[in-house]
């Protein structure tokens, strides 16, 4: 660990160095492809030092992206790594459709029903304790304080419709590091990703009641039809990237992962631009062809942790570099007040309705739901721009609660899986 | 989305300049051309902003971290060919030929074209000198493939097959002193602040590569070492895109240093870059291409001048380097001949200087130097067929030099 400390500690001071050496400059160049190999390179390391520490590598990726990042230190510009977020939509694919492929029939009957039972249980307890408590912050919160009651509301749903989403990514990421397998981990896998999917119809509900109480009138079949396109399109889409790879599979034989990565790639920039779910398109397409074929499945599961390390280091890195520290300061206390009541409910909807065939799910499930991660990223950054009035705001203060998700989340899930039994070993070559 | 399609379009195009359907023995040039990357920059060209507009400028503007990247990419992997023991092993004569033969074609090429820049241009005669500088650096940039596999065919013995290779090697050093004296005369407002950039970039390269040494110093794992590679080469353009200073020169300095200091991981690192080296390549002169005005008659009349000048100069310049070189290195005859070919680095070489130096000049530069490197590939095939007017048999024949690929 000396060692990758040190290496750490080099590279921080190159990027000082060169970043002093900006301010001789009259103007900058382009900044992003600074921002990529700086964040990869130190994402690498830290990772290295956070395993050392006990830590999941991808808290040292976000710790050191926070460090380095506009927010903190300043040696990356807030510019180059606004300009990774084709980055960042690229790993959430690649990471969906890691998560696709274990989605096998076999495994949706078995835990299934129970897993919507939890998840419908889980959101539902989440999002009535963080209602209350932002309706409660009414008069001391800026953007809910001039609002009429329908309206405060409104805004109160959606805004809790965001805070009850989970982190698929971080999962998933967690899952690799540490290679667990068990029934423990397909239960918590399956929860965070259909957690996200019930978050997403219950968002675009929230978002049309919001868009009525502010007089834009309620819009039902725009409404069902937007929340269909999202949903449906994005299955038939993936479908249809399904089909595509296992023709190249089975076809061509030849450079997989790089193949994986601009299929990816096309998913994220694709779906962005469609209107559609990049992480269920991708989801869909993996599910899609382990189910159709379970060994080509396999070969899309070996090749995308083949390519994992550099999209995992440098997807966290960027999340963590991201981050918008000052957001804490100004809306800190509600933001923790949040936090916590989020956390506790998670613990108490998990212990009160988990299925007590499995012990371990009362006990560490609620650890493994804590993170928030892209998913919640982007839906803050709609309500933003779907209501300029308060979106704003808003988005400051969900932001401000991913940062402490962020920092506290991957090792919660660390710790769950651990502490369930199924972490079969802590070094996993090419994985986050 | 318009970018995402050229991505796709590459995608497809690399699929197909590697596949069969390109048959040399019906279409030799095309082959020729798809096999050098050539393609690419055609295919640059016809999507970029001046012909189809499948490519804007500002989408051109948003790539330019893959620009970067491309160059720094390229530098380090020439950086880490200057290989120090080898170069303290060849003796004088032999830099003396190398020298004379890319002096002679800069020479014929710069002195003859400075005037119609600065007839056409009315720039400031510095500027026009550092135009003209570039353009006779690229025209003494030669690539050795066709030598390297004439005699991989059996076609050329193994001597003077690498002595071709050794000239055209060298004569990249010459390209990147010519580039780092336009860059100090013409990136900044004055001489002294250009030179400063240039040390400046320098400076950036070895600290990077010195640091990329002791990152991968005893590295086990591969994917690791693919990712410490990658990311320091990431950060050696980026951090000189960012600077504004040459991403080309930094990256040389950077694998140079790495050569250096690096002992046995220099190996390991070579290897990660290769697996890298023809997708950065390819998308690197794609954009390349997208760069060119095509509407610039200027340009196009400059194209004449430049590969007529630059065959006459290489022509010469062999028979001088044959001079030199002679009871030292073993030369083919008519050595100019296999020198016409002119290879990627003077496409990075016009790239990165309209990267420091914006302006019409340096786009016109940009564009001569792109239209002549096409028309120099297609001139090197029959070309090179002179130097094998009388093959010496030895080694089992293979495939014709046309059959084979051509590396880059």
């Amino acid at each position: 660990m000396k060692g990758a400390v040190t290496r750490l500690l080099l590279l921080m001071i190159l990027l000082a160095i060169i970043s002093r050496a900006q301010v001789l400059r009259a103007d900058s160049g382009t900044s992003v492809t600074l921002a990529a190999g700086a964040l990869l390179l130190c994402g690498l390391f830290a990772g290295k030092v956070a395993k050392g520490f006990g830590l999941p590598r991808l808290t040292g990726y976000l710790l050191v992206g926070v460090a380095v990042g506009p927010y903190a230190l300043g040696f990356i510009p807030g510019e180059g790594v606004k300009g990774l977020d084709l980055v960042k939509g690229l790993a959430v694919s690649l990471i969906a459709l890691v998560a696709g492929t274990e989605l096998r029939l076999g495994l949706i009957r078995r835990v299934g029903a129970r897993v919507a039972l939890l998840c419908a249980a889980v959101c539902a307890v989440t999002f009535a304790v963080c209602f209350g408590a932002t309706l409660a912050l009414k008069p001391v919160l800026p953007f809910l304080a001039p609002l009429t009651m329908p309206q405060a509301l409104a805004v109160s749903a959606l805004m809790s419709t965001v805070v009850v989403s989970f982190s698929p990514t971080v999962t998933i990421a967690i899952v690799q590091e540490t290679r667990a397998r068990g029934s423990f981990t397909e239960f918590l896998m399956a929860l965070v990703i259909i957690g996200d999917l019930l978050v997403m119809v219950a968002f675009a509900l929230a978002a049309g009641m919001t868009r009525a109480s502010f007089g834009g009138g309620f819009d039902v079949a725009g409404l069902l039809g937007g929340v269909g396109w999202e949903l449906f399109g994005s299955v038939v889409v993936g479908g249809v990237l399904a089909v595509a790879m296992l023709v190249y599979m089975r076809g061509v034989k030849r450079e997989l992962p790089l193949f994986l990565v601009g299929l990816s790639f096309a998913a994220a920039e694709g779906g962005t631009r469609l209107h559609l779910s990049p992480l269920l398109v991708s989801l869909a397409a993996g599910a899609l062809i382990v189910n159709l074929d379970e060994r080509e499945g396999e070969r899309i599961h070996h090749a995308i942790q083949q390519a994992g390390l550099p999209v995992f280091a440098l997807f966290f890195a960027a999340a963590g570099a991201g981050l918008k520290l000052d957001a804490l300061v100004t809306v800190g206390p509600a933001a923790l007040l949040l936090v916590v009541l989020r956390g506790a409910a998670i613990w108490f909807a998990c212990r009160r309705f988990a299925p007590a065939s499995d012990p371990r799910l009362k006990e560490y499930l609620w650890m493994g739901l804590i993170s928030q991660a892209g998913v919640t990223f982007g839906l803050a950054a709609l309500v933003s721009r779907t209501f300029p009035s308060f979106g704003p705001q808003v988005e400051v203060l969900i932001v401000a609660m991913i940062t402490a998700h962020e920092l506290v989340g991957p090792v919660l899930t660390r710790r769950a899986l651990t502490a369930s039994g199924e972490v079969r070993t802590d070094e996993a070559p090419g994985t986050a | 989305m318009q970018a995402l399609l050229v991505f796709l379009a590459i995608a497809a195009l690399s699929l197909l300049a590697s596949s069969p359907a390109l048959d040399p023995s019906r279409f030799p040039s095309l082959a020729r051309l798809a096999a050098g990357g050539f393609l690419f920059l055609l295919f640059g060209v016809v999507l970029g902003p001046s012909v189809v507009g499948a490519l804007s400028a500002d989408d051109l503007g948003h790539l330019r971290p893959v620009m970067a990247l491309g160059l720094g990419t390229a530098g380090v992997i020439l950086g880490l060919n200057l290989e120090p023991r080898l170069l303290r092993l060849l003796p004088r004569p032999v830099y003396a030929a190398a020298l004379a033969h890319s002096g002679t074609a800069f020479l014929f090429v710069a002195l003859p074209l400075t005037a119609p820049l600065l007839l056409t241009s009315h720039p400031s005669l510095h500027a026009a000198v550092g135009a003209a500088s570039l353009l006779g650096a690229s025209a003494s940039l030669s690539s050795g493939h066709f030598a390297v596999l004439a005699y991989r065919a059996g076609r050329m013995d193994r001597a003077r097959g690498l002595g071709v290779a050794l000239l055209t090697m060298l004569d990249d050093a010459v390209g990147l002193v010519v580039l780092a004296v336009a860059l100090v005369l013409s990136a900044a407002p004055s001489a002294g602040e250009g030179l400063g950039l240039v040390c400046l970039a320098v400076l950036l390269g070895v600290l990077c590569g010195a640091l990329l040494a002791f990152l991968t110093h005893a590295m086990k794992d591969p994917a690791e070492l693919t990712t410490v590679t990658l990311g320091m080469v990431a950060l050696v353009g980026g951090a000189a895109a960012y600077l504004r200073v040459s991403a080309l020169l930094a990256g040389v300095a950077c694998g140079a240093t790495l050569a250096l200091v690096g002992g046995r991981t220099v190996e390991r690192v070579a290897r990660a870059l290769g697996r890298v080296e023809r997708p950065v390549f390819l998308v690197l002169v794609f954009l390349v291409g997208c760069g060119v005005y095509t509407r610039d008659w200027a340009a196009w009349a400059l194209v004449p001048g430049f590969v007529g000048l630059r065959f006459l100069g290489k022509v010469l310049g062999g028979r001088f380097a044959q001079r030199f070189a002679s009871g030292v290195l073993e030369l083919p005859p008519r050595v100019g001949y296999a020198l016409i070919a002119q290879g990627g680095l003077a496409l990075c070489l016009v790239a990165e200087y309209q990267f420091l130096v914006p302006g019409g000049l340096a786009r016109r530069v940009l564009d001569v130097v792109v239209v002549g490197a096409v028309v120099n590939e297609l001139l090197a095939g029959p070309a090179f067929r002179q130097v094998l007017a009388e093959p010496k048999p030895r080694m089992a024949p293979a495939a014709a030099v046309d059959d084979v690929e051509v590396a880059t």
